[in-house]
């Protein structure tokens, strides 16, 4: 992987033949998560976590909240997914994003580090694999590989911003 | 605010629903082991317009305290706070100010 700069309006990255496939099949078990029946991943804790209770004190409260806000939040994060899939080249090469589109790889890495990060049980203290020949250690070394593909893309927007570029 | 002179109110003139309706809301945003600091700073600056240096103090009380109101008012402008928060996968709450 090559990070993702800032030219001009738009961020840049290069992604290997590898990554892509990865990030590909990543996509499409988030998607799944995503178009699930909630009745199905009720209790799912990856699930629990990219659909937080917005108020916690009075359920009452909290039940209106989802009902009024999860049907969106849904909508936006397959939007989100779609268009990251849309961008990524399936075979490896750069990925050329404008702001919208930069924005879309953001939130959506985000749902894929809380995914893998929630199931793999991602404490302040973890570290990077000893052994990433194993299973556990193969997923958490894509969870830190995509870690280092969201902070070069927040650094080169936030640099941005910042009017440094 | 009542001083030390303000006549003593009797108790049932003022209702536990009126004080409340008087608190205010807040949106609170939790600690998380995944997301990133640098992300959880540019998430406030570009959700609340907030300075790169009132962002990064923010984030830096999640950090260290486990928790920082990010921002307070009526109930629908907190619940609207709060989802778009969640849109980007930052683990936040509303309730009444305590």
């Amino acid at each position: 992987m090559r990070p993702f700069r800032r030219r001009g309006e738009e961020v840049v990255a290069r992604l290997v033949d590898a990554e892509a496939g990865i990030v590909t099949l990543l996509l499409d078990q988030l998607e799944q998560l995503l178009t699930a029946d909630r009745a199905d991943t009720g209790g799912d804790p990856v699930v629990e976590r990219l659909f937080p209770a917005g108020h916690t004190s009075d359920p009452e409260v909290a039940a209106e909240y989802r009902e009024l806000t999860e049907d969106g939040l849904r909508t936006g994060k397959a939007a989100d997914l779609a268009t990251m899939r849309a961008t990524l080249p399936p075979d490896g090469g750069e990925v050329r994003l404008d702001p919208e589109q930069a924005r879309a790889w953001l939130r959506t890495t985000n749902d894929l580090r809380l995914a893998l990060g929630t199931r793999l049980g991602v404490t302040a203290e973890t570290e990077p694999p000893d052994d990433p020949s194993s299973d556990e250690g193969q997923q958490l070394a894509v969870y830190y590989w995509l870690t280092a593909v969201q902070g070069s893309l927040v650094d080169a927007l936030a640099g941005g911003r910042a009017g440094r570029w | 605010m009542a001083g030390p002179l303000a006549p003593e109110r009797a108790p049932d003139t003022t209702t536990d629903e009126e004080f409340d309706l008087d608190r205010p809301w807040v949106t609170v945003v939790w600690d998380d082991p995944v997301n990133l600091m640098t992300y959880v700073t540019f998430v406030l600056q570009e959700l609340f317009g907030y300075d790169e240096p009132t962002a990064t103090q923010l984030m830096l009380q999640v950090h260290h305290e486990g928790k920082a109101i990010v921002s307070s008012g009526p109930r629908e402008r907190m619940e609207h706070d709060t989802n778009r928060l969640h849109a980007y996968g930052l683990w936040a709450t509303y309730q009444r100010d305590t």
